[in-house]
């Protein structure tokens, strides 16, 4: 009665084994499962963010360098004895207090040509791809005339380009916003 | 039920290898996508620098001084004429100079308008382009007030469109 009653109780006891054991892997299945939903989402997310493809560049980095170039070779409308003058001599005939020809002031000519040069070639407005610009002339490193228009963006293409000229180091840099 | 949950088990885990994979090749993918675009980028600017660069369009030395990204407007005005014997040349479908600034508006120029013209077409063989690759360039010529001869640069933006390739 005794060996019977014992052997009922071993039963009774391996089922509550058996069952808290099923329980327990489905527990540790469900939390394998979460895992792996979990890296699944955050892969996903990565996966998403780099497909995204990346639109083409508004603006690319030589044509603003070829920018300045160009228009570094721009002939102006002032005038000394020998000839019309090119922005890179502007630049020069500006720094040194000079006038043109016809009388009027090197820095004025200078800042109403780079401005129409600029506007034309950079289009900012409403909608536009270029959203900025920075034009900075630098004589040994210490800022002389600035023309800027538009807003700083993170996305930007920069170039510069220097010359030396009468003992002095001259750059021109420009900053295009998109 | 174990085969069942080896199966649910067996199914997640193949999965997450088969996302890890897809990751990982996303990257691959994503870091050739960055080498074409420089690649491209670098193609077009070497195109339209061998072309500004070429003895057909550039200044050379006949502005004195030997400048970079120079474009003879004369050199192109003569070539205008002449473009079914450059037309297998350069290797493109389509060559424009557009002036820039002064800006001239859309005034295609010839013999009869130059210089006071706003695009030079040099080639075009009226067929499926790609986006055009494009440069700034000096557009330089000789000009003259009456008094004294000097050299005009204005600026311009060279362009250069290749053939769409059909797939």
């Amino acid at each position: 009665m005794i060996k019977r009653k014992s052997k009922s109780n071993s039963r009774l006891h391996s089922i509550t084994r058996a069952k808290m054991w099923n329980r327990s892997a489905q527990e540790e299945m469900v939390g394998f499962v979460v895992i792996i939903v979990i890296v699944s989402v955050v892969l996903l997310i990565l996966l998403g963010f780099l497909l995204r493809s990346p639109g083409s560049e508004a603006v690319k980095s030589y044509e603003v360098e070829s920018f300045i170039q160009a228009s570094l070779q721009y002939t102006t409308a002032c005038e000394n004895q020998i000839e019309f003058l090119s922005i890179q001599d502007l630049i020069v005939s500006c720094e040194e207090g000079e006038t043109c020809l016809d009388e009027r002031n090197s820095c004025e000519v200078l800042n109403e040509t780079l401005k129409g040069i600029i506007e034309n070639a950079w289009n900012v407005k409403e909608g536009s791809a270029i959203k900025g610009y920075k034009l900075k002339v630098m004589v040994d490193g210490e800022e002389k005339f600035t023309i800027e228009r538009g807003n700083e963006t993170r996305n930007y293409k920069g170039a510069f380009q220097d010359f030396p000229k009468r003992s002095s180091n001259y750059e021109v840099s420009l900053d295009v916003y998109y | 039920m174990k085969i069942q949950q080896m199966t649910f088990m067996l199914i997640a885990v193949t999965l997450l290898f088969i996302l890890v994979g897809v990751f990982f090749l996303s990257i691959r993918l994503y870091n050739l996508k960055k080498i074409a675009s420089s690649l491209e980028e670098q193609n077009a600017l070497l195109l339209v620098s061998k072309l500004a660069n070429s003895p057909e369009f550039s200044c050379g030395n006949a502005f004195e001084t030997s400048m970079g990204s120079c474009v003879d407007f004369d050199k192109l005005i003569s070539l205008q004429g002449r473009s079914d014997k450059y037309s297998d040349f350069w290797g493109v479908a389509k060559i424009e100079v557009r002036k820039i600034y002064p800006a001239e508006g859309e005034v295609l120029c010839d013999s009869s308008n130059y210089p006071n013209c706003g695009i030079v077409r040099i080639l075009d063989k009226n067929v499926n382009t790609q986006p055009a690759s494009s440069n700034f360039v000096s557009l330089c010529r000789k000009d003259s007030n009456g008094i004294i001869t000097y050299n005009k640069c204005e600026l311009a933006i060279l362009m250069v469109s290749s053939e769409e390739k059909r797939t």
